[in-house]
């Protein structure tokens, strides 16, 4: 139904329903306007807080105890040196049977999703079986000490801990387009406002991955002023946007003063955005455009 | 005669003097001045007869009391029963009074853990209330102290399940289900006895060896983990005695490579007679989901005349951005229309499901997908007007990159992340349940995530994401009532009626606000 240009279209849809109420003048610029307010407000949207919130960590050094304030449950980070012994130790050990990466092999149960495994706390479940084997299932035991044991507990749990993790995972290489094609399309739809040897130069040394597609798709996260114009009979005031719904806006003109106004069908309001060209290239991009862009700014080191 | 008049007096003037009680037979009644279960009554359609607030005076609503609960925000549809409001956040419980919002009780859980992201409130059956605990307990209390009465636990707190979910009551069934996170678990619905906890019965989301659908899994270790879990209250059609509720997406979430096929029961639409636990029939709205678009949202129930006949109906928007309406007494596909963008869909198959474009499901360098997994709207309750015919739904709009960052043949969790590089604005929209096609849509900022409520008195209510609270004409869409409540609306908004007075109850963050027409 909107599959050809899906905001574009809804947009209009929607101001044209709403003509009749006071916000005729004003509802197309609020929307723009408001997408860029508010970006990360959207607090937990039930049973997985999506998106943003999380697949992204939480700031610095705090993650670990502010994960557990939501999700008490995650096991805990284990000694990354434990953890390392013990991966060796599960790879000469383990592997054949309960596969590379512990989620189960020819013989053996995938060791993530295993109740035993994940009732564990520090080898006290874990330990006898490694120890005495389930020889009625096949699995031999294994002559192992009490420090090895520990290792091997310490890589499972890390395993569990990081397959629940989702923004722990690895995005594999993003510059998987063609650079020539993506130069050709930044020149065409970019290079009016951007210029690789100017504002864009060595910004793939700044980002990466990633990090770097994300950063051009989604430039909101930098401070780009909105401004705003409204003028009320006859009378404009012009300056950076504060707020703007239905019923209200309010903006900080040249000299710094703040101002608001409630909004009437006497108020027009405008709004120059600095980022709507970036929103309005996600209706159109495909993801061939997309992966070429970012494999020539991944060029722009 | 004198102790006979003092006697009178007495219980007239104390409405405490009688015992709050719910009769499950009163469940069975059209919504009128209480607000007895999650969605009012057992139809969905959160549409309450009272009519005292109307569009001519909705401009004089004035607060009547305010409590703040705390810091959590309530996003529990609260229950109002004989002048009593329960309301509920994770682990905690309040009751208070309808006509002062004085408390009355408070209960709190002592929390072994379990992930704390939402409560969608609690359930009552005669003088006992029922709720879930992060931690996967199944607690009743007594709805006049707030004590315990007993506590079950319905799923394993170890393997990551943990509870939301507001309890249904159908008869002497209460009937809850856990919530999955990430980790690969299988999702199911459970009845228990009201008076001692006890289970009834197990339906789980993916089907049993040998059983049909199991041929849409490729091995049993697929099937027996592939998530699916209930965590929306659902919804009951007494005559034909069954109970409607969505599943969520198949695990791995995002990671499809392992789970080859349509992945049945997840994400799918269930009717199930609730006392048997035997599934009746079924409807799947995104076969084989990569991008966690939940089938959870509320399925409501309406009867409708079509080509002539007389249709006993579901509608359900669903978070894939679909609206889709059945026959709910077979499953029958009726329509599906678009009800948001997206770009995922190839068009649809013979029965209505959107067919996937594999080109859209995560890939490791990217792949550019509307809507992000926050859906095209997601547990906000809809509402859906039976005067109008239309069905209200919150829309969120967004776009996200999907990457698969699990390239293994058995992919865990999540195998995936996306990443929303726009978060757009939201609305409110209503469809008109006859053709499917969006009637108005009426924009609300960024952030909103309220749920509707429709009333006789030809009004619709919501939050936008500026922290207003809205009543909206259900016909054009047109705002006619705004207070700014300083935070956003979460929940539902319900509506009750004491001493012949309605009274609107909306839920801002943590605070409660109780808002009536000025006394005569």
């Amino acid at each position: 139904m909107f599959k050809e240009s899906p905001f574009r279209s809804n947009l209009h849809a929607s101001s044209a329903k709403i003509k009749a109420s006071r916000l005729a003048d004003v509802i197309l610029c609020g929307l723009l306007a408001v997408l860029i307010f508010w970006p990360a407000r959207l607090t937990a949207q039930e049973k997985k807080e999506p998106s943003a919130s999380a697949s992204e960590p939480p700031n610095g050094g705090a993650i670990d105890e502010s994960l557990r304030s939501i999700y008490p449950n995650l096991p805990p980070d284990q000694d990354p040196a434990a953890v390392a012994r013990g991966k060796g130790l599960y790879g000469a050990n383990c592997t054949f049977c309960h596969g590379k990466e512990a989620t189960g092999g020819n013989s053996g149960p995938d060791l993530l999703r295993s109740v035993l495994v994940n009732h564990d706390e520090k080898g006290e479940l874990i330990g006898p079986v490694i120890r005495q084997g389930r020889t009625s299932k096949g699995m031999p035991g294994f002559n192992l000490g009490d420090n090895q044991i520990s290792d091997l507990v310490a890589f499972l749990h890390q395993r569990n801990r990081d397959a629940r993790l989702r923004f722990t995972y690895k995005v594999s290489s993003v510059a998987i387009g063609d650079p020539i094609a993506g130069k050709a399309y930044f020149e065409s739809h970019c290079a009016s406002c951007h210029a690789a040897n100017n504002d864009l130069a060595g910004i793939a040394s700044k980002y990466q991955h990633d990090e770097l597609q994300q950063r051009w798709l989604d430039p909101a996260g930098q401070s780009a002023d909105v401004i705003v114009t409204i003028t009320l009979s006859g009378q404009k005031y012009t300056g950076k946007l504060k707020h703007l719904d239905e019923f209200s806006v309010s903006l900080y003109d040249s000299q710094g003063n703040y101002r608001s106004l409630t909004l009437n069908s006497k108020v027009k309001v405008e709004i120059q955005d600095p980022l709507a060209s970036h929103r309005s290239l996600l209706e159109q991009l495909s993801d061939t455009d997309m992966h070429d862009v970012t494999t020539f700014l991944e060029t722009l080191k | 005669m004198r102790t006979l008049l003092l006697l009178l007096f007495a219980v007239l003037s104390s409405p405490s003097a009688t015992a709050q009680n719910l009769d499950p037979r009163d469940l069975l009644n059209p919504l009128g001045s209480s607000w007895p279960t999650y969605n009012g009554d057992y139809s969905g359609r959160r549409f309450s007869q009272l009519s005292q607030i109307t569009a001519a005076n909705v401009r004089n609503l004035g607060l009547v009391w305010t409590l703040d609960s705390g810091n959590d925000p309530i996003k529990a549809t609260p229950l109002v029963v004989d002048g009593v409001i329960y309301i509920s956040v994770p682990d905690k419980a309040w009751a208070l009074d309808a006509r002062t919002g004085r408390l009355i009780w408070h209960w709190e859980n002592k929390s072994r853990g379990g992930t704390h992201i939402g409560h969608r409130g609690m359930a009552m059956y005669g003088k006992w209330l029922f709720l879930v605990t992060p931690d996967d307990y199944l607690v009743s209390l007594d709805a006049a102290t707030g004590k315990e009465r007993w506590r079950t636990e319905i799923a394993d707190l170890k393997l990551d399940y943990f509870s939301t979910v507001a309890p249904v009551v159908i008869r002497d069934h209460v009937l809850v289900s856990p919530s999955i996170e990430s980790t690969d678990n299988r999702g199911y619905l459970d009845a228990y006895e009201p008076e001692t906890g006890k289970l009834q019965w197990r339906w789980y989301s993916t089907p049993n060896v040998g059983e049909p659908g199991a041929e849409t899994w490729p091995n049993s270790e697929a099937r027996s983990h592939g998530g699916g879990a209930v965590w929306i209250p659902g919804t009951y059609d007494p005559e034909l005695n069954l109970f409607y509720f969505g599943t969520a997406n198949p695990q791995p979430v995002m990671a499809g490579q392992g789970r080859p096929g349509d992945n049945l029961w997840t994400d799918s639409i269930i009717a199930l007679n609730p006392d048997s636990g035997k599934m009746k029939w079924f409807y799947q709205t995104t076969p084989h989901d990569t991008h966690d678009w939940d089938s959870a949202e509320t399925p409501v129930l309406f009867d409708a005349e079509l080509d002539g006949r007389k249709r006993r109906l579901l509608a359900q928007a669903n978070r894939n951005g679909y609206f889709f309406v059945l026959d709910r007494t077979t499953g029958e596909h009726i329509l599906t229309t678009a009800f948001a963008p997206n770009n995922w869909a190839k068009g649809l198959d013979a029965q209505g499901r959107p067919i996937r474009d594999p080109n859209k499901d995560p890939q490791p360098g990217g792949a550019l997908v509307i809507p992000s997994e926050e859906g095209a709207t997601n547990w906000f309750p809809p509402s859906l007007d039976p005067k109008t015919g239309f069905f209200y739904v919150r829309v969120t709009r967004s776009v996200a990159v999907y990457y698969l960052t699990d390239v293994s043949s058995k992919p865990e969790a999540w195998g995936g992340v996306d990443k929303t590089v726009l978060r757009g604005p939201s609305s409110i929209a209503a469809i008109d349940c006859k053709t499917g096609k969006v009637v108005w849509d009426h924009p609300t900022g960024v952030g909103a995530v309220s749920g509707l409520l429709t009333t006789a008195g030809q009004l619709v209510f919501a939050g936008d994401g500026s922290g207003n609270a809205l009543a909206l004409d259900p016909v054009t869409g047109r705002t006619i009532w705004h207070v700014n409540l300083n935070q956003n609306m979460f929940n539902g908004p319900v509506t009750y009626e004491l001493d012949h007075r309605q009274y609107l109850l909306l839920a801002a963050g943590g605070k409660l606000f109780a808002f009536a027409l000025p006394e005569p």
